[in-house]
Formats: structure tokens, sequence, C-alpha cells
């Protein structure tokens, strides 16, 4: 009988439904987040609706936190990182930076990601001027009730301009990837801005659409034909300032012309980075990265949540940009192949 | 949807009837202008892979048309028709009836390179502007630029001397370019150093105009690179599909 608990590292949406699967399983999971509470990027960073959904985040993913903080076969560990991770597969030993030892069968990264940092696109205004804003403060304005308001002097916005891709899609910055969500995301906090503020005209400034699967009808049509947003498509090349209202310059690609247009607000549609800490992960849990930096994961076909090291599997933004949906089914995916250390055999045989 | 932009609207496609009755009603003259479509009809489909092939060109298939190149440019911003990111989508599509309507504006780029810090693709759109006009004058649609004269004299006087030899390479610039040798400000110049050089060294300057020196032992480094360059231009010539003699 395997009794030790399952070791899970990350309490976002990802890490919340591994630790729910153990449990509802009637196995026994140790919760170890290094915030000092859980929910991961929703709760963290207080999002306001979600995608696809429209719950609030604090009810959706605040609901998987009570489940797993009730749940007795679950242990809680805030606050704290795993120091160091040694062991085999059915026998590790972790020890946490408060001192706690944990023995455990196996180990899940849901370590998740970091946000992009904006200041590292200057011309885009960012630090510059306070107006100039991430997709993230924008959720906070509506989760905490206080609406859609200039930073500099409080006012409502006439025009709201957002820009996609910031992060993401750049080779300048060294970022090849789509950050999945960020287009959605988008056309969804569009129409939350003109729902709550009907006089505030909002332009999405894009290079490609991706509202993938069912978000096409729901987020980028419904945007346009209900919320009268409107997309154009030009990558922006600065955002300055009149001194009075904000400047976004750029190509209008369609007809072919400069755009020099006056917004009271710029919204970055802001990537998923890499979480800043793989690296310290990859070398405690002995686990390899992939060429952009997130924890690297087995072939979908073969394995099931694998990385690198047996007995030691990831779900998640750790392994790339992901939307909360499909986090939370690697979450359930990765805790079936920690309890049945499905891939050990396989790996053991291949070396 | 119609496009009613007038700069994007061809006077030669501007068709009005003197006399028309359509349906009963009288339209003749301006009330029957019409726009002839301009309807694509083929692509080129060499046109992306010739001007892959010349130096600069190579990364132009990774363009995704953010405008980024375009919204960057020290020349857009005097000239709006020079457009690096509407001419790499014409050359990729194939489009080059449309990419030749611009072809004496092209190569107007000053190579500040601001274009190749902005793109998030690594196109190199500077390159490809460098290609693209160089393109232009392999396939005769424009002839040689200054710039092309200037280059060709440095390369020979380079592989006929091993030397940059200014006075000929000027000389031979302003021949090419058809300008006339006594402009004002070298007549200046040339009189101001015949003054204050000393005698030695303008017999010096003219016994070289006469017997030019060379690098020594250059008749085989000279061979060698004039080997190279020609194994190049002919490798343009070939993935440009031009006969191999005629090229420059
Ligand atoms: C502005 C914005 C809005 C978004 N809105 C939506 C949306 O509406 N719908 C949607 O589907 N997706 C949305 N996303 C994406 C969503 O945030 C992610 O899909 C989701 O957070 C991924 O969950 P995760 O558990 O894998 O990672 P995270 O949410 O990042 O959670 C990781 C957890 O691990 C912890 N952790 C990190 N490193 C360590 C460490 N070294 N040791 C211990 N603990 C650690 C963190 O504290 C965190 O709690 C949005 C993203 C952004 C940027
Ligand atoms: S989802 Fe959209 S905004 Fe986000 S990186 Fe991809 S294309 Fe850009
Ligand atoms: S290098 Fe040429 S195309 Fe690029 S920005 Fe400068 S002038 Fe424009
Ligand atoms: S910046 Fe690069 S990717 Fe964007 S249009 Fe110009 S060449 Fe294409």
């Amino acid at each position: 009988m395997r009794d030790k608990p399952i070791l899970i590292v990350g309490g976002g949406p990802a890490g919340l439904s591994a630790a729910h699967a153990v449990a509802a399983s009637g196995r026994k999971a140790v919760l170890v987040d290094k915030a000092d509470r859980l929910g991961g990027a929703p709760i963290l960073q207080g999002y306001a609706k979600l995608v696809p959904s429209h719950e609030w985040a604090k009810d959706a993913i605040g609901g998987m936190v009570d489940r797993v903080r009730q749940n007795p076969n679950v242990t809680v560990r805030t606050g704290t990182e795993v120091q160091s991770f040694a062991g085999n597969p059915g026998d590790f030993v972790a020890t946490l930076k408060d001192g706690t030892r944990v023995n455990a069968e196996a180990a899940i990264l849901a370590t998740g990601f970091t946000h992009f940092d904006s200041l590292n696109k200057p011309e885009w205004g960012f630090g510059t001027y306070p107006d100039v804003v991430t997709t993230v403060q924008v959720e906070q304005m509506i989760s905490s009730g206080q609406g859609i308001r200039c930073p500099s002097d409080g006012r409502v916005p006439d025009r709201v301009a957002i820009l996609l891709c910031v992060g993401s899609r750049d080779r300048q910055i060294g970022r090849e990837w789509c950050s999945k969500i960020c287009c959605t995301v988008s056309a969804n906090i569009a129409m939350e801005i003109r729902e709550l503020s009907p006089k505030t005209n909002v332009y999405i400034y894009y290079m490609d659409i991706r509202t993938f699967g069912l978000y096409e009808g729901e987020y980028y049509w419904k945007s346009q034909e209900e919320a009268r947003v409107k997309y154009i498509k030009a990558r922006i090349a600065e955002v300055t300032s009149d001194g009075k209202r904000l400047v976004v310059k750029g190509e209008d690609t369609l007809v072919k012309r400069p755009i020099t247009i006056p917004f009271d607000m710029v919204v970055h549609a802001i990537g998923m980075d890499p979480n800043v800490d793989n690296m310290t992960l990859s070398a405690v849990f002995g686990v390899g990265l992939n060429r952009y930096g997130y924890v690297d994961k087995a072939s979908t076909y073969a394995g099931l949540a694998q990385t690198s090291r047996p007995g030691v599997y990831v779900c998640g933004a750790a392994t790339g940009p992901e939307t909360i949906d499909d986090s939370i089914a690697q979450g359930q995916a990765a805790a079936v192949a920690a309890m049945t250390l499905a891939g050990v055999g396989l790996a053991q045989a291949a070396e | 949807m119609p496009i009613h932009e007038k700069s994007l609207i061809r006077p030669e496609n501007l068709i009005t009837n003197d006399s028309l009755v359509i349906d009963g009603v009288d339209v003749s003259g301006h009330w029957s202008t019409f726009i002839k479509s301009r309807t694509i009809t083929d692509y080129n489909e060499a046109m992306e892979d010739e001007i892959a092939a010349l130096p600069g060109g190579e990364n132009i298939h990774r363009c995704w048309q953010c405008g980024s190149c375009t919204n960057a440019c020290t020349v857009n911003a005097v000239n709006p028709d020079f457009n690096p990111r509407y001419w790499i989508y014409l050359i990729r599509q194939g489009l080059e009836e449309e990419l030749l309507r611009d072809k004496d504006i092209i190569w107007q780029c000053v190579s500040c390179n601001k274009c190749t810090y902005a793109c998030p693709r690594d196109v190199l759109p500077e390159g490809v502007m460098k290609a693209t006009a160089h393109w232009l004058e392999l396939k005769g649609h424009t002839p040689k630029s200054p710039s092309t004269h200037f280059d060709e004299g440095f390369t020979e006087s380079i592989l006929a001397t091993g030397k940059i030899e200014e006075g000929r390479v000027l000389r031979t610039f302003f021949q090419r370019t058809g300008q006339p040798l006594n402009q004002p400000w070298l007549v200046a110049l040339v009189g101001g150093l015949v003054k204050r050089f000393p005698l030695g060294y303008l017999i010096r300057m003219g016994w070289s105009t006469v017997f030019r020196p060379r690098t020594s032992n250059w008749r085989r480094t000279g061979r060698a690179i004039e080997e190279y360059v020609s194994e190049r231009r002919a490798e343009q010539a070939k993935a440009l599909g031009l006969d191999t003699k005629g090229g420059h």
C-alpha cells in the first residue's frame, strides 16, 4: 500500500486541482506555496471575471482554495519553498525552507508563470506615464469595484487602447511564444470596460486575433457585435504624451497610413513569462527546462505529465502559457500520474 | 466593403460615360463615374525566393505584416509612400506589378536600421530594402543607382590594385553617373591641395595616377577575391533566372 503523500509545489489552479484529485482519491497531499495565500495568479493578482465562465476569480478559484483547505487529506504549507529534494520514485525526501521534512511518494510541479514586466518594452510608455497600465491592473480596477479610472487623476477615460502581444511573440526580447489567453482576456476586459462605462470607447491594436475554439463567438465576435469594441491591425511604434493625453503612434496597416491618435488610457496585454524561479526549481528538482525556459514535459502521446526526472510531474502554466481550464485538467492528469507513478518503469527501462 | 480611400484610387481606373441612361435615369457625365476594380490576376511565385537569394533578403519569409518597420522608418516619416511593410507584402505575395509602381523610391532607404531594431520577427527589413533595390536593378526595372555605380568603381579599384585610389574612384563615379568633373567644390578642393601640398607629394600623386601602385603580391589575392565575387554573382544571377554573362 502506498501511503506516503504526494508533494505538490504551487497552489494555483493547476496545483489546487491536483491536490483535490489526490485527496478525492483517498490519498494524502502536501501542498507547498511560496506565497502566503493559495490561489495562484487569479487570486494573488486579483483578477476580475474569468474567461470563459464569467465567474469572479475570487468565487471560482476561491472555491477551489476552500475545497482544498477543508479537505483533511491535504496539508497546506504556505509562505515556504522546497529547498532540497532527494531520493527515488516512491521514496523522496523534500526539505522545506522552514525546516520541515516531507517524505513523498512523488512530486508535482505546479509552479506557474511570471507576468511579463512591461518595463522591458520602454517604447510603449509603461513606467513613464501613469495612465499606461497592464491587463493585470485593469483586472484589479474591476475586481476592487473601483471602476475604470485613469491612475493620473482618477477621471473616467473617453478612450482606451489595448495593445496585444506585449511581451509575447517578439524576437527583440527573446520571447518566441504566444501567451494564448491574452487576446481573449483583452476582448473580455474590453467588454467589461464598455459595460462599466458605456461612454468609453475601446480600441484593440492587434497583429493576429487568437480567440481560439469557442472563444471566437463568445469573445471576439461578441465584443465587436454587441460591445462595439474596435479592432485595428497595427503594432504600435510608441506611446508618448502631448502633456494632456497619451498619444499612440503607429501604422494602420490596412489603410497604409501613419496614425497618431490621442488616448486617455493605454493597456498592455502582458504575456506569461516562464516563472522567474525556474532555474532554481530545475536545480532543486533535477528537472530539465525547454528552450523557452518553461519546465520541459514529455510528449503527451507517450507520457502523463512527465518531466525529465522519474517520479516528478508537471502541470499548468509551469509548462508554457496555459489557460486556467487547461491548467486544471493538467493538474488532474498529473495527480493520476503521481499516484500511479506513471512512466517510472518506462523511464527506467529506457535508461 | 468598398474602399473609399481617395489616395487608393488610380486616375486610370476612373471611368466616366459622357451619356448614359440606366433604368430611365440619366446618369451622364459626372453622375456615372465608376471605379474599375483592381483585380489581381496572378502571383509571381518566384519573386520572394529571388529577393531572398540576394544579400539582406534572407529573412523576408518571416514577416507577419505588423507594420513596426514602417512606423519606425526614417524615410517613411518624410514620405508616407516609402513603406517597407507594404513592399514586403507585395514581394511575398508576388504582386510584381504593384511593387514596380514604387520602383523609383525603394532605393531611398538610408540604412539607418531603425526597422531592424523594431521588427519583432528579425526580418531585417533594411536588408530586404537593399536586396529589393538590387533585384530591381538586376531585373532591369531600374537603372543602376548612383550607389551601385560607386560600389562598382570602388570594387574595381580594389580588385585591380588592392588599393582604394580615391581620385580614380571619384572620377569613375562622376563619369558613370554622368556628372561633370569640374564641380565647383572639387575644383576648389584640388586647387587648395595644389597650393598647400609640398611639391614632392604632388609629384608622387601624379606619378601614381599614371603608374598605379599595387599592394605587394596582390595578383593572387586579387584573383581569389575576384573569383569569389564572380561566383556569388553567378549564383545570384542563376537564382534570378538571368543570363549569367549579362548581369553585373
Ligand atoms: C491578466 C491575465 C488574465 C488572465 N485571465 C484568465 C482567464 O480569465 N481565464 C483563463 O483561463 N486564464 C486566464 N489567465 C491565465 C491564468 O492566469 C493561468 O492559466 C493560470 O494562472 C495558470 O495556473 P497555474 O496554477 O499553472 O499557475 P499560477 O496561477 O501561476 O500559480 C502558480 C503558483 O505557484 C506558486 N509558486 C511559484 N513558484 C514557486 C516556488 N518556487 N515554490 C513554491 N511555490 C511557487 C505561486 O505562488 C502560485 O501560487 C490570465 C492571465 C493573465 C496574465
Ligand atoms: S493570445 Fe493574442 S495577445 Fe496574447 S500573445 Fe497570443 S496573439 Fe498576442
Ligand atoms: S533602414 Fe531603411 S527601411 Fe529601415 S528604417 Fe531606416 S530608412 Fe527605413
Ligand atoms: S517589422 Fe518585421 S514583421 Fe513587422 S512588418 Fe516589418 S518586416 Fe514585417
